[in-house]
């Protein structure tokens, strides 16, 4: 057995909050990364991966984190924890590099792509002028960047979120590193990027025999590439090994869950099995009860949607306007009880649609029948009784609920204004009654939003709507923002919300799998443009357009082999 | 709100509350031993002006309560009789003078003043008429001022105003031209710092903090005229804008010094809390009460006001000071408050010709006075703003 | 680029056109009626139906507005009712004192500041800049008035290493002679805001993600501080300089009165004790003009600066 490259033992970082609390991020872990091979660390949000891959390169926030003294970095054989800055530094962009989650905000906005390759260069090889810039150039043909000569002399901001990502890649791998950190590379990108990205840090990994630690919360992007894979909780580690074994005969619980709750593309199981079903034991049962979907021709109508267009206008040049179509000529039949995905990559206009139909965006043209009235012709006030009719529920958790507000508050709020309820102690006690069907303790009610995570929280933004009782509840990417095992609790719910209430969803999202789950009929967008819509059955099993061909490829296949 | 809305009897009442982020903030603010200090120091500031404010101290400041230009003394002992003080007091303000007049080249060959130092050197030692005189080799507008105050009733009715009173054996801060107590007037003086200071930031504020609302929430039509009205205020420099209504304004009083700075002073809480709104406006929270049907007012005031709120206290808190010091220079200039008002302004301006011949207590105890209290007050802002946006530290 | 030049000009008019308004709304409706005041206390209604005519007050608002305007676009607001000079002659005579003072004053300022600042964000959070932003805060506390009556009482009074006041003839006299002290107490008095400002600006920069990428590719902490944190903090630095640009043009008003700096912001402060309201008038409107004008220039040199802004 060869020498590790990278060898973690026993790593404990602590985070202090303030004067008397502290945080341990990291609660002793140890782990291995050999030679070219490429090592995947997964865990949901808090799990301490991203403090683990900082702390390699000695760039934890030295006002608030310590390391333990115990613990030891080693990179071949020197534990790097005992290295001056001087060292630390002539490490770092050569021998060890890393690239970020956010590649527009990691690249310095006003310096040119090729400033930023250079240094690198000039840092540690010495290079400089003309030497540099071939250099450059070169790393930048590498890593697939059109027309290098040219795109050299551009701003990250003139490049578009792949390219920018290219860019930290060219960046990284400019010293031959023997070790490449990638912190969540292609969380931030659309699909079909992230399988572009993907591919290319392989191709990348066995051209320079680098090792790579890949740091992910999403265990179905490492499936591809990873020779072994570290599942990570809460600051330590569940369990690691293989790939192959990890993904074919996960040992550990958590393990199994975070594989069987994210939907796949080719089995609906009736409800997804959450962690709570692992440990009760329950899960494999639950994955053989599949559910059917698609719409009837008898199945009522609730909503329909006729050419809908929007388009937003900015001002340009000194009389000029500039269009932008965000949505064009969009239509559907929403059914009863039955759910429309809404899926497509951003810019595709899905987002719009959804707000459009709300009428939180007025609707350059196109009808909406609702009820037999066009809800697009109504003026604010008349729409005021339907709007309780038609709900949405909005991505970002944080975001949605009135911080300053209870609880209690944000639930009461809409019975009040629509006069739901005879009184006070009536509204409380509908209150009361929701939490509990949406899984939140009673206590809940006095609380503030920011003492709940992310997935009580859609929780909390379900049961407001709910007060309402709305014959279509809208989707907004609603369990993007939340961790896997989280966003299979929260799926599990908005399903039997709608088989006990019988509401109609417009399910919007970018993950196809989740869509593809959730949706009877699914309706494919790209710049603002139906690409493509039907049964979602029929369609994810022959779609005819390419552009949803494409889209279809870039799911990472990892998992789909071993688990369903 | 719905608050109201706990059933009494319902058993989860049992359960203590949470904290919402403004008792959060509290609690960081109590942590800060830099904020509590400097809030003590704001609150006996503000019990000093009140307590001044209902007469409980400080109401005889107008009345001559030891010979003029009284030094700081603490105890009775010390106190010299009026004869000894005045001519060790011309003798120290004389080799001053001398020093400027033995290097006439640095002063402009064309002073007109010139020779009315080289004058003066022979007129030292007569202590009074050197005062009056010798402000005048430092401030040629000595004429003006004088003028001025005479315009206003300073000079010939202020000082037959005052009245022999019993004369006090504690000064710890002296007395001033008319031997009044400099610790009275100081505390006087803070009384009308505070109070115009806080006035003011209160009118800026809500001018600031209502456009601005509806600026940022509603766009458009509203937004540009707003910000047209905007626009036109803060071209204008800050300090022409209040001289220019300094100018037309005829009669003076703290009132008119308070609407002074506050309807030229919204412009930086407008700009900022109208930046807020467009931000809030587009944010998730205010979208979700829209869906559920809120209206606009319920949004713009329910649902944003208290998330911004913050914003405009530490705003509020900022011109509180930039007021009081603002008042100050209005005050100094006799753009501010009246003369029978007492302010650190008015204090400067009389300290400004008393240096000269030696008699610093008045200017310092208008400016540690003035120190301590802005110091505290902006070291207090800054903490608020931490406790209250602990993301920005 | 272009287009938007002329577009921004063309959106000065009405802003413009707001001041005039709130100038003439000012000083002919609120200001009451001039006449009373220069005729004096030796009034009678002839003279005073005489000052009126000459100074056009005598006609309909609409009348006077129209006056107001055709002033401001030709330049020629007549002569100062106190001292009789020509309005526009004030202008020429009185902006070379307040530039001598304000120019090297806006470069000493920036310079020091921003080494300082450069100083303390490097040290953020130790003892060292804990300190520096309360000696700040204090300094910042004490009242201009004080700092310019010490100053001139110390510096110039007592040791006389300075003149106590007045204004030469030549240029390099009047620089290094009479505004020198002028020049220092500004310094000494503007340099403890701008710090702190700097400060939060190169802050805001220390955060961001690109910084953690150029400690992660193996750059010095020098090289990071000084390259990619100061370019991108010089953005909003340069902005707030633009900012302070038609400030020069009132020059430092207190300063100017304290040492007899013939300048503009003496002029009116002595406008404004005599109620002459020509020059006011005159002086808040082309510094509103130039404050626009300084504005658009900032946006340009925004764009200089910063490659991500567009202009549209």
């Amino acid at each position: 057995m060869t020498t590790p490259l990278l060898s973690i033992k026993n790593l404990r970082v602590k985070f202090r909050l303030d004067k008397h609390n502290s945080f341990e991020a990291l609660k002793g872990i140890s782990f291995n990364v050999m030679p070219n091979q490429t090592v995947a660390l997964v865990g949901e949000s808090g799990s301490g991966k991203s403090v683990a891959s900082l702390a390699v390169l000695g760039l934890l926030p030295k006002e608030n984190a310590t390391v333990d003294k115990a613990s030891s970095i080693e990179f071949e054989g020197k534990n790097l924890l005992t290295f001056s800055n001087a060292q630390k530094r002539a490490l770092r962009g050569s021998e060890i590099s890393m690239i970020f989650q956010e590649p527009m905000s990691s690249l310095n906005p006003v310096f040119t792509v090729g400033f930023q390759i250079e240094e690198v260069l000039k840092e540690h090889k010495g290079l400089s002028g003309k030497a540099a810039r071939d250099r450059a150039i070169a790393l930048l043909t590498e890593v697939g960047i059109p027309e290098p000569a040219i795109k050299i002399d551009s701003f990250p901001h003139q490049m578009s979120g792949g390219q920018q990502q290219r860019v930290m890649i060219a960046m990284a791998i400019a010293c031959e590193p023997k070790l490449l950190i990638a912190d969540e590379p292609t969380t931030a990108l659309d699909v079909t990027i992230q399988k572009q990205i993907l591919d290319l840090i392989a191709a990348l990994q066995k051209k320079h025999n680098m090792a790579v630690l890949f740091i992910t919360h999403d265990l179905a992007v490492v499936g591809d590439i990873a020779d072994h894979v570290v599942v990570m909780r809460n600051g330590e580690i569940r369990e690691q090994g293989a790939a192959i074994d990890v993904f074919s005969t996960p040992k550990d619980d958590y393990t199994r869950a975070l594989l069987a709750c994210r939907p796949v593309v080719d089995s609906r199981p009736k409800r997804l099995p959450v962690i709570d079903d692992f440990m009760a034991g329950r899960a494999d049962a639950m994955r053989l009860e599949q559910r059917s979907r698609g719409v009837k021709d008898s199945d009522p109508v609730v909503l329909e949607v006729k050419g809908l267009c929007k388009d937003f206008v900015s001002r340009e040049g000194l009389f000029g306007k500039r269009v932008f179509h965000a949505a064009t000529d969009v239509s559907f039949k929403l059914r009863k009880g039955k759910t429309l995905g809404l899926v497509g990559e951003s810019g595709s206009g899905k987002t719009t649609v959804g707000l459009t139909i709300m009428k939180l965006h007025d609707a350059t043209k196109g009808e909406a029948w609702f009820e037999g009235k066009n809800i697009f012709a109504m003026s604010e006030k008349e729409f005021l009784p339907y709007k309780k009719r038609i709900q949405i529920i909005f991505q970002n958790p944080y975001a949605s609920l009135n911080p300053r507000f209870t609880v209690g508050q944000i639930i009461c709020e809409p019975m009040i204004i629509h006069c739901i309820g005879a009184n006070a102690e009536a509204r409380a006690k509908m209150a009361f009654e929701l939490l509990a069907k949406v899984g939140l303790p009673e206590m809940s009610f006095y609380k503030y939003p920011h003492e709940f995570s992310g997935g009580q929280r859609q929780r909390i933004a379900i049961a407001r709507c709910l007060t309402m009782k709305p014959d279509i509840l809208i989707c907004d990417e609603s369990v993007s923002a939340l961790d896997v095992s989280v966003q299979a609790q929260v799926l599990n719910l908005l399903q039997d919300l709608q088989d006990e209430f019988g509401m109609s969803y417009i399910f919007i999202s970018h993950d196809l799998a989740v869509v593809k789950y959730m949706s009877d009929e699914v309706m494919v967008m790209s710049e603002g443009n139906v690409v493509e819509q039907g049964d979602s059955d029929a369609l994810y099993a022959a779609p005819k357009a390419a552009y949803t061909r494409k889209l279809l490829d870039s799911i990472p296949r990892g998992l789909v082999a071993t688990v369903g | 709100m719905t608050t109201a809305a706990i059933n009494p009897n319902n058993p989860a009442l049992g359960i203590e509350r949470s904290p919402g982020l403004w008792s959060l903030a509290w609690k960081r603010l109590k942590a800060d031993r830099i904020a509590v200090v400097s809030m003590v120091i704001v609150i006996a500031f503000l019990l000093l002006s009140f307590a001044a404010f209902f007469g409980l101290i400080a109401k005889d400041w107008n009345k001559e309560i030891a010979i003029n230009y009284a030094p700081p003394t603490l105890f009775k002992d010390s106190h010299k009789p009026a004869a000894d003080l005045r001519p060790g007091a011309a003798t120290d303000a004389g080799p001053a003078v001398d020093g400027a007049a033995a290097k006439p080249e640095f002063i402009n060959d064309r002073d007109p003043l010139r020779e009315v130092i080289i004058e003066l050197k022979a007129q030292l030692g007569q202590s009074t008429g050197a005062a009056d005189s010798g402000i005048k080799i430092v401030d040629p507008l000595a004429d003006v001022l004088t003028e001025l105050r005479k315009q206003l009733g300073r000079t010939g009715d202020g000082a037959a105003n005052v009245v022999e009173a019993k004369r006090l054996d504690y000064l710890p801060f002296g007395a001033d031209k008319w031997g009044r107590d400099v610790l009275a007037k100081v505390i006087q003086g803070s009384e009308t710092s505070i109070l115009v200071g806080f006035a003011a930031a209160i009118v800026a504020t809500i001018l600031g903090t209502v456009l601005g609302a509806f600026a940022g929430y509603y766009g458009g039509k509203t937004d540009d005229a707003l910000n047209w009205f905007y626009s036109i205020f803060s071209s204008i420099p800050y300090i022409l804008l209040v001289l220019a209504i300094a100018a037309v304004l005829k009669q003076k009083g703290v009132v008119t010094v308070v609407l002074i700075l506050g309807l030229t002073g919204w412009t930086s809480i407008f700009r900022l809390v109208r930046a807020e709104y467009l931000k809030h406006k587009a944010r998730d929270y205010v979208r979700a009460a829209n869906a559920i049907g809120a209206s606009n007012l319920r949004r713009m005031f329910v649902h944003i006001f208290p998330n911004i709120s913050h914003v405009v206290l530490v705003q509020l808190s900022l011109h509180v000071v930039l007021f009081i010091k603002s008042e100050v220079i209005l005050s100094f200039l006799g753009f501010g408050v009246p003369v029978d008002t007492v302010s650190w302004g008015s204090m400067l301006n009389e300290s400004q010709n008393e240096l000269i011949l030696g008699y610093w207590w008045q200017l310092a105890a208008a400016t540690v006075f003035m120190a301590v209290l802005v110091t505290a007050f902006s070291l207090f802002t800054d903490a608020l703003r931490d406790a209250l946006d602990p993301k920005l530290k | 680029m272009l287009a938007y030049i002329i577009r921004r000009l063309w959106q000065i008019l009405p802003t413009m056109a707001g001041v005039i308004l709130l100038i003439f709304f000012l000083f002919n409706v609120v200001g009451g009626d001039p006449a009373y005041l220069l005729a004096g206390k030796i009034s009678n209604p002839e003279q005073i139906a005489n000052i009126r005519k000459q100074l056009g007050i005598d006609e309909p608002y609409w009348m006077q507005l129209l006056i107001f305007v055709k002033q401001v676009v030709t330049f020629d607001f007549g002569a100062s009712w106190s001292t009789n000079e020509v309005v526009s002659q004030i202008f020429a005579t009185r902006l070379p004192a307040s530039l001598m003072i304000g120019i090297p004053l806006l470069i000493l300022e920036t310079i020091i500041a921003v080494c300082i600042a450069l100083a303390v964000a490097y040290v953020r959070g130790s003892f060292t800049d804990r300190a520096a932003m309360v000696t700040c805060t204090v300094a910042q506390s004490v009242s201009i008035l004080v700092y310019i009556i010490v100053f001139q009482y110390v510096l110039a009074y007592k040791f006389g290493w300075f003149p106590v006041q007045g204004w030469g003839n030549g240029f390099l006299e009047n620089l290094f002679k009479f505004a020198a002290l002028p020049i220092l107490i500004a310094l000494v008095v503007s340099l403890a805001p701008n710090i702190r400002l700097y400060r939060t600006f190169l802050l805001d920069e220390v955060n961001q993600d690109y910084v953690r990428t150029a400690r992660a590719k193996g750059l010095s902490e020098n090289r990071v501080m000084f390259v990619h944190v100061l370019r991108n903090a010089s953005i909003p630095i340069i902005t707030n300089l633009m900012i302070q640009l038609p400030g020069l043009l009132v020059g430092l008003f207190l300063i100017e009165r304290f040492f007899s700096v013939p300048g503009i912001g003496r002029e009116v402060i002595l406008a404004v004790e005599r109620s002459d309201f020509p020059v006011i008038k005159a002086v808040t409107v082309y510094v509103a003009l130039a404050t626009m004008l300084a504005n658009l220039a900032a946006d340009l040199l925004y764009k200089a600066v910063d490659p991500r802004v567009e202009l549209k």
